[in-house]
């Protein structure tokens, strides 16, 4: 009996390694928040490019940002972050599932992000919106449909 | 279930660091944050605790995130017709899990009908014949004095990031208030001049509507959220009674940006002195006819005012209160909180609608 839970066990961890592994599309999925994100969100944030510049507004806010810029500097390729961010938050607010990257749990496991830095993020995320001229309340549409990956990241 | 493990041993870690820098100075700088984002701990209460304007929330107070300690200093003032209140005091977040508070509330009164009591109270004393003993007034305006003592822990919930469900931030406060006027309290007719009250908040952030709702039950007998004392008694202290009962209050602040919060609050009250004139503790008793047994205070006040007309006067009532502000916090070390309160009848003066000004100084 044990030893057949065990190999049960292994076998899952096989099989979610594999799938992970695999993980060319769909490593993550759209949120679902309790009120919804409203369909016009992503033609509010200027569609596929508004959303890439936007992202790219981000990543700039988080390298001036002495708090969390050495975790980004270290484990991050800016390059292949921003690619990744665009589909991911095109992704949440509605727009086509084109993701690439991993899940959302599984790309920040061994990061160990404290609150501070996830709220430090966030802050960035709204200057962001500020310099690119997208609405408070648009933007909040995106923090709507991204705070449910809040416990995915924030592992300490 | 990762993240409830967290949670367990976060909440052994949070008491141990409490234990220990209230006894090292030295693990203060580590323990400082102010990770939180704007106005999510709430601003300075009338209570003292972290909430809106005269509600205590589920939030927490200071900018801390659960990675640390922070906390405030705050001070408001609130101009009514015949009140004038301030209110100064601290609190301090641990962790995004416990907050202390304190604050002191002065309040003015500026009541031609109690000022009256108080000059035949003063004109009698002069003259060698007092009558009564100490009422707890001033002819420039009586005074009532309290220090409320609060604590609040979060239970459980996240107000602000968990948008995919319906679960509210829930934290459970105290509050202990001494009224240190005792004597102005007990010719209010209130029954105790300290009390504690307990309370239990909800809070939640709706991002998709820019908007923070709250709602909060609180367990209490306090007139004018204790300014007045706690709960009633009949003239001459008698048939006293200050039962507690389940009171409810709502805050529902819109943001208009980040740091740029509008809204509106409703504070219920219980109405324990209603009808009850103020106790002169004899001062103004009358015989039969309707007449003032003291001749010298019918001297006194004959010519001020009517003797009914200054016992109408001096009956009491309570209000429920409501409220619109609005709360800017341009940077994350203060925020400036403007309102308009509607607070109805307060003890013998009626219609007390005014401003509120509020400085929260955040570390």
């Amino acid at each position: 009996m044990k030893g057949l839970t065990k190999k049960l066990f292994a076998g899952a961890a096989l099989s979610i390694a594999a799938m992970s592994s695999a993980t060319s599309f769909a490593g993550e999925n759209p949120t679902n928040p309790i009120m919804g994100v409203p369909a016009s969100s992503i033609e509010e944030f200027g569609g596929r490019e508004g959303v890439r510049a936007w992202v790219e507004s981000l990543f700039y806010y988080i390298m001036l940002d002495n708090r969390i810029a050495p975790i980004f500097r270290e484990f991050g390729n800016p390059e292949r972050q921003i690619f990744l961010n665009t589909q991911l938050e095109t992704m949440v607010l509605g727009g086509p599932n084109e993701y690439q990257g991993a899940s959302m749990s599984a790309a920040h496991a061994d990061l160990g992000i404290t609150m501070t830095q996830f709220n430090a993020v966030v802050e960035a995320a709204y200057n962001a919106c500020e310099r690119n001229v997208i609405k408070y309340h648009t933007c909040n549409q995106l923090i709507n449909a991204l705070a449910p990956f809040t416990d995915d990241i924030v592992t300490r | 279930m990762k993240g409830s493990k967290a949670n367990g041993s976060r909440w052994i870690k949070t008491a141990a660091f409490a234990a220990l820098s209230l006894f090292s100075t030295g693990s203060w700088a580590g323990l400082y944050n102010d990770g939180k984002v704007f106005l999510t701990g709430g601003v300075f209460t009338v209570d003292g605790a972290g909430g809106g304007g005269a509600v205590p929330w589920a939030t927490i107070t200071g900018y801390e995130s659960r990675d640390g300690i922070n906390g405030g200093v705050g001070f408001t003032y609130v101009r009514l017709p015949n009140y004038d209140i301030n209110w100064i005091g601290g609190s301090i977040g641990f962790f995004d899990r416990f907050e202390l508070s304190y604050v002191n509330t002065k309040l003015t009164t500026d009541l031609s009908n109690v000022n009256t009591v108080a000059l035949v109270v003063d004109a009698l004393e002069l003259a060698g014949t007092p009558l009564v003993g100490d009422l707890g007034l001033s002819s420039n305006g009586s005074k009532l004095h309290m220090d409320t003592y609060g604590a609040k822990l979060r239970l459980f919930g996240d107000a602000v990031y968990t948008s995919d469900s319906f679960i509210p931030q829930t934290a459970i406060g105290f509050l202990y208030k001494k009224n240190t006027t005792p004597e102005f309290v007990r010719t209010l007719n209130a029954d105790k001049a300290k009390d504690w009250e307990a309370y239990l908040a909800f809070t939640k952030v709706f991002f998709r509507y820019s908007t923070l709702v709250n709602v909060t039950v609180r367990y209490t007998a306090a007139n004018q959220i204790g300014l007045t004392g706690f709960g009633g008694c009949d003239l001459g202290h008698n048939n006293c009674n200050s039962d507690k009962e389940f009171r409810g209050e709502v805050s529902i602040a819109h943001l208009l940006q980040k740091n740029f919060a509008i809204g509106g609050e409703y504070q219920q009250h219980g109405n324990k002195q209603k009808g009850k004139t103020v106790d002169t503790g004899g001062l103004l008793a009358t015989d039969p006819d309707g007449n003032l047994v003291s001749d010298l205070v019918s001297n006194l006040i004959g010519g001020v005012s009517g003797l009914t007309g200054l016992n109408n006067a001096l009956a009491q009532n309570e209000s429920d209160w409501y409220d619109f502000f609005f709360a800017y916090a341009p940077s994350k070390n203060y925020s400036i909180t403007m309102a308009y309160l509607f607070l109805g009848d307060v003890a013998v003066a009626s219609q007390q609608n005014g401003l509120y000004l509020s400085l929260h100084a955040t570390f």
